[in-house]
């Protein structure tokens, strides 16, 4: 039994040390020569980039206070900001990081509004041969309406983060 | 070897092993239940305070560092910037000061490390990265098997065929009336 136990607990370790997390203080991997955009240009350029990975760096202004799970980065006015979820790789922001200035790496990605995630033109479309009554169409309408006028929100999934140091 | 042998010294041995995880998620369990009433990771303190600086366009760095010095010396000041209101919103290592020129009042908000329940906390929430999830997923089988092993160990009077299995029921039913009237 005390073998089985010893056993386990090094499997443990080596596990644990073997899967190098990174943590936020870790930037010696090789970076990649992206450009690293102010919070003002990169929701300017918000549109073209989902989906792809990001610099942004900006001002933390306000953590999650259940965890710290996310955390908002501000532009040039309190009005301009980005949120950045921390996810598994990042794990959680602290309160300690009000205020500072960080580099963050992530993917850019846009909120899907429920019409949006209904997404009528494909999901009824002619391609699937289903015919809608008259009230579908209308209310399909709507949504599409609703989802063009609506304001798109996009957010950073972080993977990597670099506290900035005066 | 029988079973139930090995079952209690499997039982003996993985308890001593998984006592420290259970106290901490009994520990962090009761601090992030109340997490509504008190923050759980942060004790926070709250002073209010006076000051004199009139409503201006911009404010120097140094002013404002002065002003929140003087409410605590030890505070170290990052940056501030004015908001919509025109009131200034001061980030300071480990917590943030508002000040309201007009009125010159001020409120600073210090934040304290809740010492070990903090650490406690982020084990429990798994916001440690990638390995601890697998980890921490380990830690709870082996606090499963040892829950569910429990049951089959004593024979007897107090085994769990004559006295445990009201008890158990009972452990299951206060969660069930719970979900049943709040789901």
């Amino acid at each position: 039994m005390k073998k089985i136990a010893l056993i386990s607990l090094l499997a443990v370790i080596l596990f644990a040390c073997g899967q190098q997390p990174k943590t936020q203080e870790t930037t010696v991997e090789a970076e990649k020569s992206a450009e690293v955009l102010s919070v003002d240009d990169l929701l300017q350029k918000a549109p073209e980039l989902a989906d792809n990975e990001v610099v942004v760096k900006g001002t933390v202004f306000h953590v999650c206070q259940q965890g710290g799970e996310r955390c908002f980065l501000m532009g040039s006015t309190e009005d301009i900001s980005i949120r950045v979820e921390a996810g598994e790789k990042l794990g959680a922001f602290t309160q300690e990081q009000m205020g500072s200035e960080l580099e963050i790496t992530g993917i850019l990605k846009e909120v899907l509004t429920e019409a949006d995630a209904h997404n009528p033109g494909k999901e009824h479309g002619e391609e699937e041969g289903e015919v809608e009554d008259a009230e579908t169409a209308a209310a399909h309408e709507v949504l599409a309406d609703n989802q063009a006028a609506a304001e798109r929100v996009f957010f950073i999934e972080g993977m990597k983060v670099k506290e900035m140091t005066e | 070897m029988k079973i139930r042998k090995l079952l209690r010294i499997l039982h003996r041995d993985f308890g001593y092993f998984i006592v420290a995880m259970t106290i901490v998620y009994a520990v962090s369990g009761i601090y992030l239940n109340h997490r509504h009433d008190f923050n759980p990771d942060y004790k926070i303190i709250i002073t209010d305070f006076t000051h004199n600086l009139q409503p201006q366009q911009s404010y120097p760095d140094d002013e404002i560092q002065e002003i929140v010095e003087s409410v605590q010396p030890d505070v170290v000041y990052k940056k501030h910037y004015v908001d919509n209101d025109g009131d200034i919103k001061v980030f300071i290592a480990n917590g943030e000061v508002i000040l309201f020129p007009g009125s010159g009042e001020g409120r600073m908000r210090y934040l304290q490390r809740r010492p070990l329940v903090f650490s406690m906390n982020k084990l429990h929430r798994a916001t440690l990265g990638t390995a601890w999830k697998w980890v921490s997923d380990a830690m709870a089988v082996i606090l499963l098997f040892v829950a569910v092993s429990g049951l089959f160990i004593l024979k007897g009077k107090r085994g769990f065929k004559r006295w445990g299995w009201w008890l158990t029921v009972a452990g299951f039913i206060v969660p069930l009336i719970f979900v049943i009237l709040y789901l």
